[in-house]
C-alpha cells in the first residue's frame, strides 16, 4: 500500500509559486500529499513555522525561492539562505536534517520544480518505511 | 593596549566621583549579611563587591528593561552578562547611555545554596571556586571567563593585581575619573580566552525525555537575556494552544498530551537565540523543574554560530549573522 507522506512547501509567489502554476498548465504531475503555501518572499518563512510543521506531523518541509541575486525584493533570499542553512545545522543535531530542503526555482522552471518534489517525496517515503 | 593598575578603593572613589552628578546611576553587586545582591546606586555608593560568585540571574535582563531617559549609567557585571549586553546593544535593545564592563570571573555557584561564605581575597576565592563541587554546569563549560568584553574590563593578571582596561570611548571616559597613570598591560591580559566550540549531537528522543518534566511556565524565556521580543510567539495561541484551540485540538484527534508543544517551544527558542546565546545558564537557573536546558542551548548555539564563525559578545563591530549576508557564500545551501 502506498504510504502517506505529508510535505509542506513554502513557495515564493514571484517564482516557485508561479512555477507550480506553470506545472499545472503543462499537466505535469507531482505526488499527492504536497501542500504548497504561497508566501510573499522566501524570507517570510520564519524557521518557527518549519519547526512547528515538522513536529506536528509533516514528514518533510521545503522552502522554494528565487535564485540568489534574482529576488523580487533585491536581497530577501540571501537571508533565507543563511537562515535555512543554520536551521539545517540545528536539525542535524536532532537527526532530522533530511526533512528540510531548500530549492532555488525560477518562474519558468516548472519541470525542475516537479522533479525536485518527486525526488524529495521518494526519499522521504523510503526513509519512512 | 593600555590600562591602569588600580586598587579596589581607587575604583570606588572614581565611581563616587561619577555619582556626584545627580543624574548618574551605578549598577553593581553588593554583599550584605552574607548574601550577594544586585543594586542600582544613586548619589551614594556602599562597598560594592566586584567579583560575585553567586549567580541568580543574568543582570542584562535588567539593563534591557530599564528606561534611563538620558541618565548615565555604569554597570559592572560578569563576562557572560557583559556579552549579553553587547549583543543587546547591537540589537538596539539597550540604550546608548548605559555603559557596561566585565570583571574577570572564576565561575559561579547557584543561588539556591546561599548563604555560603566566600573569602574576600581574590586569590583565595579563585582557589575555593576551582575546587568547588557546586559550580554551575554553565560555568564548567564556559570558556569566556576572562576576555575583552563590553566597554571596559576589570582584569586580574597572574599575580592578582587589578587592572582597569578601557575598550571603547565610553570606557575611556570612566578611565579618566580614576587616579593613576596608564601603563602597558601585561602579556597575559592582551589576548582574551579563545572560546571552544562543542560538536554537540543529540536526538529528538533524548530531548523528549529531558523535557518530560517541563511545565511550560516560560520562565526560561523570561530570564533569557537575549530573548526579548515583546510580541513573543508563545504569548499567542498558535504555538501554545488554550481555550477553544486546545479543546478543538483534543476533539480533532485521539486525545493529546498536555501541556502541549514543549518540544516546539524549546526548539524554536533554541533557533531564535542560536546566534546570540551567551551560554550563561540563566534559563537553567530559572527552571523550577531542573530541566537540563543549557546543554541544548549552548550546543545548538555553538554549532550554528560556528557555521558563520561568530562569537556572541565578542565585539560591537561584528554583525549578527542573521542580520547580514554575503552574496557569494554557502554554495551548498540548495538541495
Amino acid at each position: 500500500m502506498e504510504e502517506n507522506v505529508k510535505i509542506i512547501g513554502f513557495a515564493c509567489s514571484y517564482c516557485a509559486y508561479k512555477a507550480s502554476e506553470m506545472a499545472g498548465s503543462l499537466r505535469l504531475k507531482y505526488p499527492e500529499g504536497v501542500t504548497i503555501i504561497q508566501v510573499p518572499c522566501s524570507s517570510r518563512v520564519d524557521p518557527a513555522l518549519i519547526i512547528k510543521a515538522l513536529l506536528e506531523g509533516a514528514d518533510g518541509v521545503f522552502v522554494a525561492g528565487c535564485h540568489p541575486g534574482e529576488c523580487h525584493f533585491i536581497k530577501g533570499n540571501y537571508f533565507t539562505r543563511r537562515r535555512i542553512y543554520a536551521l539545517k545545522e540545528m536539525l542535524d543535531i536532532f537527526s532530522m536534517k533530511g526533512k528540510l530542503r531548500l530549492f532555488w526555482i525560477s518562474a519558468s522552471e516548472a519541470r525542475k520544480f516537479v522533479e525536485k518534489i518527486k525526488e524529495m517525496h521518494k526519499h522521504l517515503r523510503e526513509s519512512k518505511r | 593596549m593600555k590600562g591602569k593598575k588600580i586598587e579596589k578603593k581607587g575604583l570606588i572613589e572614581a565611581l563616587r566621583r561619577f555619582l556626584k552628578d545627580d543624574f548618574s546611576l551605578v549598577l553593581a553587586f553588593v554583599k550584605k549579611d552574607g548574601f550577594f545582591r544586585t543594586r542600582i546606586f544613586r548619589r551614594e555608593l556602599e562597598d560594592i563587591s566586584l567579583v560575585n560568585p553567586v549567580f541568580h540571574m543574568n543582570t542584562s535582563v535588567i539593563l534591557r528593561r530599564i528606561f534611563t531617559q538620558d541618565l548615565k549609567m555604569i554597570a559592572i557585571l560578569r563576562p557572560c552578562e557583559t556579552r549579553a549586553y553587547v549583543e543587546l546593544k547591537k540589537l538596539a535593545q539597550i540604550e546608548s547611555h548605559i555603559i557596561c564592563g566585565s570583571v574577570d570571573c572564576f565561575g559561579t555557584v547557584p543561588s539556591r545554596i546561599e548563604p555560603l561564605s566566600f573569602p574576600e581575597e581574590v586569590r583565595e576565592l579563585k582557589e575555593v571556586l576551582d575546587k568547588s563541587e557546586d559550580l554551575r554546569n554553565a560555568c564548567r563549560a564556559c570558556s569566556f571567563k576572562s576576555g575583552k568584553y563590553g566597554d571596559f574590563g576589570i582584569r586580574f593578571d597572574s599575580k592578582f593585581n587589578w587592572w582597569f582596561v578601557p575598550y571603547t570611548e565610553m570606557g575611556k571616559a570612566l578611565s579618566n575619573l580614576i587616579d593613576g597613570e596608564e601603563s602597558e598591560l601585561p602579556e597575559e591580559l592582551k589576548k582574551g580566552e579563545e572560546g571552544k566550540r562543542l560538536n554537540f549531537k543529540s536526538s529528538l528522543d533524548e530531548l523528549r525525555s529531558d523535557l518530560e518534566r517541563c511545565v511550560m511556565c516560560l520562565n526560561c524565556r523570561d530570564m533569557c537575556p537575549v530573548c526579548y521580543c515583546v510580541d513573543c510567539l508563545f504569548n499567542k495561541e498558535e504555538y501554545v494552544p488554550k481555550g477553544d484551540a486546545l479543546m478543538n485540538l483534543a476533539l480533532s484527534s485521539e486525545g493529546i498530551e498536555v501541556p502541549k508543544g514543549k518540544e516546539i517551544y524549546h526548539m524554536i527558542r533554541m533557533y531564535h537565540v542560536s546566534q546570540t546565546c551567551v551560554g550563561c545558564g540563566g534559563c537553567e537557573e530559572a527552571c523550577p523543574q531542573n530541566v537540563p536546558l543549557l546543554k541544548y542551548f549552548k550546543g545548538v548555539s555553538d554549532r550554528i554560530s560556528g557555521v558563520f564563525n561568530y562569537v556572541p559578545g565578542r565585539s560591537f563591530d561584528e554583525k549578527i549573522p542573521y542580520t547580514t549576508f554575503e552574496e557569494d557564500e554557502l554554495s551548498d545551501a540548495e538541495d
